[in-house]
């Protein structure tokens, strides 16, 4: 096998095979696991535990992650507008910068989850390796997407034509890989720690992405009191006794 | 009860069969319409190559076949870079003659498809004027009005007619301030020289060989009244010579960062009274 055919086959594999294996994992283990265990669908927080550093951590992330997740998805969803937004220098910095802003409140987030994880006793108790595997592949995507964003600019206007069309190459079933194949590796490492997150999600705590208590917002406060076993139902294995 | 199940079990896998035939379906639609040898030849060779229009990156192809014979244009045809490698003199010629340039591999090159194309060089080659005779790009001098119409094009301010993305998407070019222009490809400011003029860009941006231009622009081509333009900013890119705009990376770099912290003070007065604990404040409260 010549080196030009080893790379072509690496190159199926990752944009072609990958995202059909995640998509696939990701819809029929989320629904299984809606069926046969609803009760695990929980972002497990830990905010009774410590409440101090974990208002520097999720506060930052959260509102990071989402600002970038939507910055994508309208990149996605409508990148002939995001083109025309971008035809305006001084609006293709705009959008830029603000992604960019998130990216780094995201980082933020990040550093103080794994500070808050690894320095405080009560937290270390309920981190379990599920937890580690998917901050360390998000830390993954997020440093290799603000590196993209720093060195391989302008990306909203490149995803809109490269990114999106591969996007939707992949939803119709005719995969077209040769708009992904040519990107440096490091926006390539981003794509592939995409799918490897969309694969992970529904053995892991992110599931809780599905289920938002939106009514939260507006619902009278309520005083819920627990009186069963704290550590006990933070481990993924636990069931509830039905007997 | 088991019977239906079975049956449910067949029409699944039914679909599923349907599914991946669709898929093989595709992917031999595709490749059956790269050996297309006019298409192919438009998509992969134009840029660097006339029949009868003279050199551009590349040698004029015109009779070919009476340069070389048939069984090395195939083998160059299916592996340039290797051929260069074993120190063939009649490659290494043509590489001194090219500047340096040296010619990859065309996705998804068959003994068939290089065949197919030698045929079509050779028919092309007997024609008056061949359709792969060159870009009818206009000799006239460029105006600064070129000049400018090919910087809002390049800049996205004027759309390209066709829909295909912007220039300063990926590419910069030196005198641009602010920001600056995109990272992702190259530095174009010197663009101009490097394809040897007017004739060579023109070629170069009405079909782009680049891996990752190619299937943009294949779609959505840049229109030929918009190349002139375009060729006329390179032009005057290539002229002026401009420095460097260092200064854009680090302050993109410091308007995150300067964003970030910002963000995290306003977060700090916007949730000031938020709940902080309870144990802890009754303990040292005693």
């Amino acid at each position: 096998m010549n080196e030009n055919t080893f790379f072509d086959y690496l190159n199926l594999f990752w944009f072609t095979i990958l995202p059909y294996v995640a998509l696939f994992t990701f819809f029929i283990a989320t629904i299984q696991r809606y069926r046969g265990e609803a009760f695990t669908y929980s972002s497990l927080s830990s905010q009774f535990l410590e409440n101090k550093v974990h208002f520097w951590a999720m506060v930052p992330f959260h509102y990071g992650i989402l600002t970038v997740l939507f910055g994508h998805l309208i990149g996605f969803l409508c990148p002939a507008e995001l083109l025309a937004w971008n035809s305006e220098p001084i609006r293709l910095y705009i959008f830029e910068v603000t992604g960019f802003i998130a990216a780094i409140f995201t980082l933020v987030g990040l550093f103080n989850i794994i500070i808050r994880r690894t320095s405080n006793a009560r937290i270390k108790m309920v981190t379990t390796t599920a937890d580690w595997v998917v901050i360390a592949i998000i830390v993954f995507q997020v440093i290799t997407g603000v590196y993209t964003a720093v060195f391989h600019s302008w990306g909203s206007s490149w995803f809109a034509s490269s990114m999106a069309p591969y996007l939707w190459s992949i939803v119709q079933f005719s995969p077209e890989i040769a708009y992904v194949t040519p990107l440096p590796i490091m926006v390539k490492l981003h794509i592939i720690s995409a799918f490897v997150i969309v694969t992970l999600f529904p053995f892991t705590r992110l599931v809780h992405v599905l289920v938002v208590p939106n009514p939260y917002l507006w619902r009278k406060p309520q005083v819920v009191r627990w009186y069963w076993n704290r550590k006990k139902i933070r481990t993924t294995s636990f069931k509830i006794d039905r007997k | 009860m088991r019977h239906f199940k079975l049956e449910s079990l067949a029409s699944k896998l039914n679909w599923r069969f349907a599914g991946i035939s669709s898929v093989f379906a595709l992917f031999l639609c595709t490749s059956l319409l790269a050996q297309v040898p006019t298409e192919y030849y438009k998509q992969n060779c134009v840029s660097c190559h006339t029949i009868g229009g003279g050199r551009l990156t590349g040698p004029d192809l015109k009779d070919l076949s009476k340069r070389q014979d048939r069984e090395w244009l195939v083998n160059w045809l299916m592996d340039p870079e290797g051929i260069l490698k074993s120190g063939d003199p009649y490659a290494v010629k043509m590489q001194k003659e090219s500047r340096g340039a040296v010619m990859t591999r065309s996705p998804g090159m068959t003994k068939s498809l290089a065949i197919a194309l030698l045929d079509l060089i050779d028919e092309e080659s007997k024609l008056e004027k061949s359709q792969f005779a060159g870009s009818q790009i206009s000799d006239r001098p460029l105006l600064q009005e070129d000049i400018d119409e090919g910087l809002a094009l390049f800049m996205g301010s004027t759309k390209l007619k066709n829909g295909g993305p912007s220039c300063v998407s990926c590419h910069v070019v030196n005198s641009l301030d602010g920001l600056s222009g995109g990272r992702l490809g190259l530095n174009l400011t010197r663009a101009y020289a490097r394809l040897e003029g007017r004739k060579g860009l023109s070629a170069w941006l009405i079909s782009p060989p680049s891996k990752m231009m190619n299937p943009i622009y294949k779609k959505y081509p840049i229109d030929e009244e918009e190349i002139l333009p375009l060729v006329a900013f390179l032009k005057n890119e290539t002229e002026k010579d401009a420095p460097e705009n260092t200064s854009a990376m680090i302050n993109f770099l410091l308007f995150g960062i300067g964003g970030a912290v910002l963000l995290l003070v306003l977060f700090d007065l916007i949730w000031n009274k938020r709940f902080r604990a309870v144990r802890e404040p009754m303990v040292k409260g005693n």
